[in-house]
């Protein structure tokens, strides 16, 4: 494996700044997200996670699917795809597992979504391990690990004297710099763990539908929502138009996409007003069964990668890892 | 460097408003004409199927296609208007264009029900979605048994497709029942709720298919009736409704349990469905 010295990848990530769109953790008025950087000055190096995901890189919270011309009765409709290359540095294994999931949905289960397809297809990832592991995460408990490069084209470690360099795909081999690098001397070193949660299997669900639990555990939640927005791997939206500036005597709209989330209030109110899902617990259930049991029936992955970030987000302290804790002493009393 | 397989799923086909016909109060019924491309696409989409409609600058929304591709290439729609969308394709007239994404969803399966006797029971602007189930039996009348029709609505004037009772009523071996909550003393029909008519009518289950589109309640408590009359559950079909943001399994919006009622629905049987529609009410 090769090794990369700290003003080494520096001057990799100045260049790779100059010669393309460079993403990387930054500070957005006191908040960390994944932001374009126009010099490696710009990245904050120590951090457990950015708020949200990076995610929004590909799957953005507001997103504009096409443009509406009304000129008369004559419509004109421009599709949106976005295009240019990037690169993104400091990925946390977490959220490029959190790809696992999205990639099953929207790249491998027609119809293929242009959208997000055409952004993954023109970006590479560069994964940064985490030395130990945040207050809340538990990755390893949902098939991850801080050092996992599963889903990143390169992934850097930090040593003693840089960072180990591993090169996952041939994206990845092409970003390398140009300069010669050193051969790392020894082993990477291993992350610090922190204790596993259980992780109930998917047959644990089904038979909890209808526990009480769910009413009791969601009796506090706010139905605020902040759960989804953080995660890596929720991929709800909503789809509306929005008025833009009339041109040239013609009505411009367009046509949005927007996250949104099964723990909110009216997500399933249908015309007319009925509400299946009008009370709490029946949302909060469905967000958890989606997580562990819906989303792997339907597509295969986990939609949970173990961030945490819903667990330090949530205001009223519904912890996820409480809930594959109660789930599993719930099939262990009624197997 | 882009790989598309075909079209964008979110882009909808532009159509022309063709017609435009006050149905009930608050309902209207849209004759669709698609332009270019989108027209090969509808070519053969089935009873059952829907799709999602543009009146562009307020969104989209989803609605079962109220015809069939054998009688011409107009989509029909049947549309109440109730909130932004909707609201907004009631102002449309004859020759305003809109969009239309579809077909979605899956289908009843028309095949499997030659040579059985139906029964068909279309609860308010639920009946939309089963006409172009009665217009696939009615113009192959002699691939299917006895067609008993039970069509309610809250009033005599919400009853649907109300000019085409009598072409219903001449078909071969065909029944229509009707039943309204509540009416003024003209009404020569039924008054109760379609699960009413349904024991009163009490069709028999052998050899018979039971298909129904309606609000939720109504599609639970007539599968009941229906399974307290000797139908059994894979004997009977519903035709769901889940709001839906997307139409193409993307958006999740629209899930029951683990499945998605865009595309493993909107039909579904009621051995399918049945486990769900206590937590769909
Ligand atoms: C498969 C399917 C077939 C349908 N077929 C027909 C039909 O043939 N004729 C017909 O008139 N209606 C049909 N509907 C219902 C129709 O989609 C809603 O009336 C429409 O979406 C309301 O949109 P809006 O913008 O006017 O209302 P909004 O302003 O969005 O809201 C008004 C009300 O409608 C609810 N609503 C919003 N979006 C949806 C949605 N996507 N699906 C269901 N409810 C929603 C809201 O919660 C609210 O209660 C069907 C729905 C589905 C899912
Ligand atoms: S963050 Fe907490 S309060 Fe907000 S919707 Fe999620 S579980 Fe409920
Ligand atoms: S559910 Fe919570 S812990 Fe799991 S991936 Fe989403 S935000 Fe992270
Ligand atoms: S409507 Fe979007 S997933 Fe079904």
């Amino acid at each position: 494996m090769q090794l990369i010295s700290h003003s080494g990848l520096a001057t990799w990530l100045d260049h790779l700044a100059q010669e393309t769109t460079l993403i990387a953790p930054r500070n957005v008025d006191g908040v960390l997200l994944y932001r374009p950087v126009q010099s490696s000055g710009d990245i904050v190096w120590d951090f457990v996670r950015p708020v949200l995901s990076v995610k929004e890189a590909f799957f953005p919270a507001t997103e504009r699917v096409l443009t509406i011309e009304k000129t008369g009765q004559q419509i004109r409709l421009n599709e949106t795809v976005p295009d240019g290359e990037r690169v993104i540095f400091g990925v946390r294994s977490c959220d490029a597992r959190g790809f696992l999931a999205m990639d099953a949905l929207f790249a491998n289960t027609e119809p293929v979504d242009v959208y997000y397809t055409t952004r993954r297809e023109n970006t590479a990832l560069i994964g940064l391990s985490c030395n130990e592991m945040g207050e809340t995460c538990f990755c390893t408990s949902t098939g991850g690990a801080p050092d996992d490069p599963t889903g990143m084209d390169l992934m850097l470690t930090e040593v003693d004297d840089g960072y180990a360099i591993q090169v996952i795909t041939e994206k990845g081999a092409a970003l390398l710099p140009e300069i010669t690098l050193q051969e790392l001397a020894g082993e990477i070193p291993q992350p610090v763990l922190n204790d596993p949660v259980p992780f109930p299997p998917m047959e644990a669900w089904p038979p909890q539908f209808n526990d009480a639990y769910w009413a009791d555990m969601a009796e506090r939640c706010l139905s605020c929502r902040i759960c989804a927005y953080v995660c890596p791997t929720c991929r709800c939206f909503d789809v509306r138009d929005e008025p833009l500036p009339a041109e040239n005597g013609s009505q411009h709209f367009e046509r949005i996409r927007c996250w949104d989330s099964c723990a909110g209030e009216v997500y399933r109110q249908i015309a007319g007003g009925h509400n299946p899902r009008a009370a709490k617990g029946d949302r909060m259930r469905n967000r958890f069964f989606c997580k562990f049991y819906y989303y792997p029936e339907q597509y295969g992955p986990v939609a949970c990668t173990g961030c945490g970030r819903c667990v330090d987000a949530c205001p009223v302290n519904i912890d996820i890892t409480e809930v594959m804790h109660a789930v599993q002493r719930l099939a262990e009393v009624e197997p | 460097m882009t790989i598309r397989n075909g079209h964008n799923a979110m882009l909808p086909y532009l159509g022309k408003l063709v017609t435009v016909q006050d149905m009930a109060p608050e309902i209207k019924l849209f004759g669709i004409e698609l332009l270019n491309v989108g027209s090969a696409q509808f070519a053969d989409y089935q009873p059952g199927q829907f799709a999602f409609v543009s009146a562009f600058g307020v969104g989209e929304a989803p609605f079962g296609i109220a015809s069939t591709p054998e009688r011409g290439n107009v989509l029909e729609f049947a549309v109440q208007r109730l909130g932004a969308v909707t609201t907004e394709m009631h102002e449309l007239g004859e020759g305003d264009i809109v969009g239309v994404r579809g077909p979605m969803g899956n289908w009843f399966p028309m095949e499997d029900f030659k040579g059985h006797d139906l029964v068909v029971l279309g609860g308010g602007i639920g009946g939309a979605p089963l006409r172009p189930v009665l217009q696939t039996v009615l113009d192959h009348r002699a691939d299917y048994g006895h067609l008993n029709i039970l069509w309610a609505a809250r009033n005599p004037s919400l009853l649907l497709f109300r000019e085409e009772y009598d072409t219903w009523r001449a078909a071969p071996d065909t029944e229509l029942h009707l039943t309204v909550d509540e009416a003024d003393g003209e009404w020569e029909h039924d008054l109760g709720l379609i699960t009413d008519l349904l024991e009163k009518v009490a069709p028999a289950p052998k050899n018979t298919i039971a298909i129904t589109c309606g609000p939720p309640i109504m599609i639970y408590y007539a599968s009941k009736v229906l399974q307290k009359l000797g139908f059994e559950p894979k004997q009977c079909y519903a035709t769901l409704e889940a709001r839906m943001h997307c139409g193409i399994g993307k958006c999740g919006r629209c899930n029951m349990g683990e499945k998605l009622v865009c595309v493993d629905g909107p039909v579904f049987s009621i051995a399918e469905a049945g486990r769900f529609l206590e937590s769909y009410l």
